[in-house]
């Protein structure tokens, strides 16, 4: 179904799911800020902003679901690699029903609109 | 390795976006930026393109970073009055979202007309009151006196105007809108002590009489506001023509009442305007009867004024 006109803003949806990506990226293995950034444009993310995941790892930092440490460097500066604690992890797992129930609510309304406009 | 002008280059960077998040509170901007160098060091490494050509312009970094971080974070540390000033407008945004504030706000545009009509007649008020030492204006003015047909007459043209540049919309230049708005509050503010004044007037229908502009003249609104005065003598008759006058000599005129007032003219064809009762009739020639007067009860066996007030010796003789 084509969009005319007044397409969704990546970003926009962007902001409502970067939390939930960074999760999942970092429930993969822990990671630091650019290597995040990498990771979520591969996976196909690639609107997202340099700013906005280092913002959110901060904001994930500091609400306690995320540990911390530093790995020194030989060929560059310290990284400072983020991974999920307990916390963490509970709460990716409480907002990845949370996803799933609203993304198949809204397959539900989309698929049913489509089928509706084909009659 | 990053190579010198890298790290130049992350270090203006990273000077920029702290300067553009200075508003935040210290704690929270330190912790949000506390390895910024490291992650945009990172990011340099990957290339050799300036930081501002890969990320954008260090405000608008900032402002993502911001906005990525979260508003809430930044509220909880907020100084108490800003959130009892949230805590206000939530309230007043509370009593906007409304259904009944909404069903008045879609009424409020039909009540425009009747403000232009009424902003004429405040302004008309207000003129009349400048004009007329405030004294005894009336909400509708007497059409049968030169200054309340005037004033009537003011009225209906001030309203056509106001119509008419009620109609023609708020004008485009700032300007001239703020003139505009400012004039309306003006009207309005101004005119409400007029209107509370021109309710406490001791005598609703008394005020200054038309053309009585003679400074030998007292005129009635500079006593209490009276039209007429009936005299009686001591034992309840009334009179007839009984000149006034006052502590200075001067004649004392009633107030124009509306009414048709028959003033008897002097052998010196001088109109005598302080002869009471006056003789006055309504518009319609219907003459106006004297009120019904309850006469003080004298005191029967004295015969002489007051006695009991006056304590003028009576001579002995």
């Amino acid at each position: 179904m084509a969009m005319n006109g007044n397409p969704i803003d990546t970003s926009q949806l962007l902001k409502g799911v970067l939390e939930l990506a960074v999760l999942a990226v970092l429930a993969d293995h822990d990671s630091y800020g650019y290597d995040v950034l990498r990771r979520l444009r591969e996976s196909g993310l690639d609107a997202v902003g340099d700013a906005s995941v280092y913002g959110t790892l901060r904001r994930l930092y500091q609400a306690g679901v995320l540990k911390s440490y530093v790995v020194p460097s030989d060929e560059g500066p310290h990284r400072k690699y983020y991974g999920l604690n307990d916390r963490g992890r509970s709460a990716l797992d409480q907002s990845t029903k949370t996803w799933g129930s609203f993304t198949s609510a809204l397959d539900h309304l989309l698929n049913g609109r489509s089928t509706a406009n084909a009659k | 390795m990053p190579n010198s002008s890298q790290a130049n280059d992350v270090a203006r960077y990273a000077a920029e976006v702290r300067a553009a998040l200075s508003s935040l509170p210290d704690a929270e901007r330190e912790s949000l930026l506390e390895d910024l160098e490291s992650h945009l060091a990172e990011v340099a490494s990957e290339s050799d393109q300036s930081l501002e050509d890969r990320l954008g312009k260090p405000a608008a970094y900032a402002a993502e970073l911001r906005s990525a971080y979260g508003v809430a974070s930044e509220a909880r540390n907020a100084p108490p009055k800003k959130r009892y000033r949230d805590r206000a407008w939530g309230l007043v945004s509370a009593v906007l979202a409304t259904q009944a504030y909404s069903e008045v706000r879609a009424f409020l545009p039909e009540l425009r007309a009747g403000w232009w009509v009424l902003r004429a007649y405040l302004l008309v008020l207000v003129l009349a009151f400048m004009f007329r030492d405030g004294l005894n204006l009336r909400p509708v003015p007497n059409p049968f006196t030169s200054s309340g047909l005037l004033q009537i007459l003011a009225t209906v043209l001030a309203i056509v105007v106001s119509a008419r540049l009620g109609r023609r919309g708020m004008p485009v230049s700032r300007g001239w809108r703020g003139a505009a708005v400012a004039a309306n509050v003006g009207i309005a503010l101004v005119a409400l002590p007029v209107l509370v004044s021109m309710g406490t007037g001791s005598d609703y229908y008394g005020y200054y009489a038309a053309g009585s502009s003679d400074p030998n003249l007292t005129q009635a609104a500079n006593y209490s506001s009276f039209t007429n005065i009936y005299p009686y003598s001591r034992d309840g008759q009334p009179l007839r023509d009984v000149l006034l006058y006052d502590q200075d000599g001067k004649p004392i005129v009633a107030a124009d009442s509306g009414l048709v007032t028959n003033v008897p003219i002097g052998a010196d064809g001088l109109p005598i305007q302080n002869a009471y009762p006056l003789t006055q009739s309504d518009p319609n020639g219907a003459p106006v009867v004297a009120p019904r007067v309850a006469l003080p009860p004298w005191p029967s066996s004295q015969p002489s004024p007051s006695p009991a007030i006056s304590p003028t010796p009576t001579p002995t003789r």
